[in-house]
């Protein structure tokens, strides 16, 4: 019989196999700090809507909650944060509603001053009123 | 001004709502700018249960006679907002009439970041769900490509540490005339097959502990005595592959498409790494694999062939037949065995 040896390590040669640290795109949401700075957007944003009276009256029976936790999810999707909606449930949740290319607009316009007026750069609040204007289709009628 | 005119006047400006009611009618006395903003026009005299509609003004009477003080929410639509005010009654005594100050706070932005507070944590918990199965789908697909302990070993330092494994029983199996049966067979009956071979493969390798390192097309290998050190590993190697021909044999008897392998099995050192850098895979190489790969070549179909350092190493429930010298390296020619389970032996497993 032959002994078993104990298997050994062959002195201090590592594979080539650091897959550590790999870098991901660096998402808007992260960018400009992350739920702490986008919370104060997304208020700030439901105060806007709320009090425009081309697109406020769409949450005239609409429950509190649902629209924060709507626009929670609005601006996290669009800014790269935790939430994706499908383009599916978008055009589901917008069915019922008669949205008019001029309602779009001025959410667009109201999305684009929040932006801005919170410090996210002119280019990056092109970037995700772009990401917002793709969505055009699937819910003005 | 006197204190009292600047003190209505303060009472007027401030952003809290107040109000005096008389204690016994549970009218309003006196109410400022900001309760009127958000109630609504409201006259002086008019009844606490016209303002809060199913206001419970028992409860508050018997809080402000007992305590003096009674606390509680209400909530509303302002315009298309939804306003959420708290309401803190303290009774006051003026000369001897019983009156009671009523103190508004608004509290709505507090309710909206509770609800956007809650729709953000459950948005995180539920990405945190899919991480958590999208990691257990990578560990199952790692722990595919290399033992347990060796991505035990990579998951920690995010490297393995190249081992010599020395020794273990290599064994390497293919199938004979397998390029013809692809050619054969439509390829989804091919794959099906061979799915059900290897399942039962890698079932047999689990029970012996030779366990499969990798199977390309018809071509399987497993090893025997690694990642763990193990005495046994030529037997563990000898009784997979025994298992492998019986198991073969038997599916043969029942199954349209009959599979012949041939398996070489070495006894020897490997080398154990995770080679490549972007598509990474868990490799072995050594002596001991070319060794069983060339030796499957001189095995009659459903037949095992062993190298001298394997054949010692098998006790008595085998026989080793000398099938003369060949060539497995380019050293000298070297005595290869032909491996059979001893029939006496084999009963009863």
């Amino acid at each position: 019989m032959l002994d078993v040896t104990k298997h050994r390590n062959i002195g201090d040669q590592t594979a080539p196999t650091g897959q550590k640290g790999v870098h991901l795109a660096r998402t808007l949401f992260d960018k400009y700090g992350g739920f702490s700075v986008v919370s104060k957007i997304v208020l700030d944003l439901y105060d806007r809507l709320l009090d425009d009276d081309e697109v406020g009256p769409f949450f005239d029976d609409v429950e509190m909650a649902r629209i924060v936790d709507h626009q929670t999810k609005f601006v996290s999707s669009l800014m790269g944060g935790p939430a994706s909606y499908t383009d599916d449930q978008i055009e589901k949740m917008h069915a019922r509603l008669t949205i008019t290319n001029a309602h779009f607009d001025t959410l667009k316009g109201i999305l684009c001053r929040t932006l801005l007026d919170h410090g996210v750069s002119e280019e990056d609040a092109e970037t995700v009123v772009a990401g917002f204007e793709a969505r055009r289709k699937l819910v003005v009628e | 001004m006197s204190i009292a005119a600047i003190n209505e006047q303060l009472l007027r400006a401030i952003g809290v709502g107040v109000a005096l009611l008389d204690l016994e009618t549970l009218r309003l006395r006196f109410c400022n700018d900001t309760f009127k903003e958000w109630f609504g026009d409201i006259e002086v005299g008019q009844h606490l249960t016209d303002l809060f509609a199913g206001f419970d003004t028992e409860a508050l009477k018997a809080a402000l006679a007992g305590e003096g003080r009674h606390t509680t929410e209400t909530t509303f639509r302002l315009r298309r907002r939804t306003m959420t005010v708290a309401l803190a009654f303290n009774r006051a005594l003026e000369s001897d009439e019983a009156i009671a100050v009523l103190v508004c706070q608004n509290i709505s932005r507090i309710k909206e970041l509770e609800s956007m507070i809650d729709s953000y944590s459950m948005m995180v918990e539920r990405n945190t769900r899919e991480i958590k199965r999208e990691k257990e789908q990578v560990e199952k697909l790692l722990l595919n490509m290399m033992p347990r302990s060796v991505y035990e070993e990579y998951k920690t330092f995010g490297i393995v540490t190249p081992r010599l494994y020395d020794p273990v029983a290599v064994l390497c199996l293919d199938f004979i005339g397998f390029a013809e049966m692809v050619t054969a067979h439509d390829p989804g009956v091919i794959v099906s097959e061979l799915n059900d071979i290897y399942t039962a493969f890698d079932r047999i390798g689990e029970q012996f502990g030779c366990a499969r390192i990798r199977a390309v097309g018809d071509f399987y290998i497993a090893m025997a005595g690694m990642p763990d050190p193990a005495e046994d590993f030529a037997q563990s190697a000898a009784n997979a592959a025994v298992r492998f021909i019986r198991y073969l044999k038997q599916r043969n008897e029942t199954h349209p498409i009959k599979w012949t392998c041939r398996i070489g099995i070495a006894a020897g050192p490997v080398v154990g790494s995770v080679v490549g850098v972007q598509k990474y895979i868990y490799d072995v190489f050594g002596a001991a694999v070319i060794h069983a790969s060339r030796l499957r070549y001189f095995a009659n179909p459903m037949c095992i062939v062993a190298n001298r350092m394997m054949t010692e190493q098998l006790d008595d429930g085998f026989v080793a037949l000398s099938q003369g010298k060949i060539e497995l390296t380019d050293a000298e020619p070297e005595e290869v065995f032909r491996i059979e389970a001893d029939v006496h032996a084999a009963e009863g497993t």
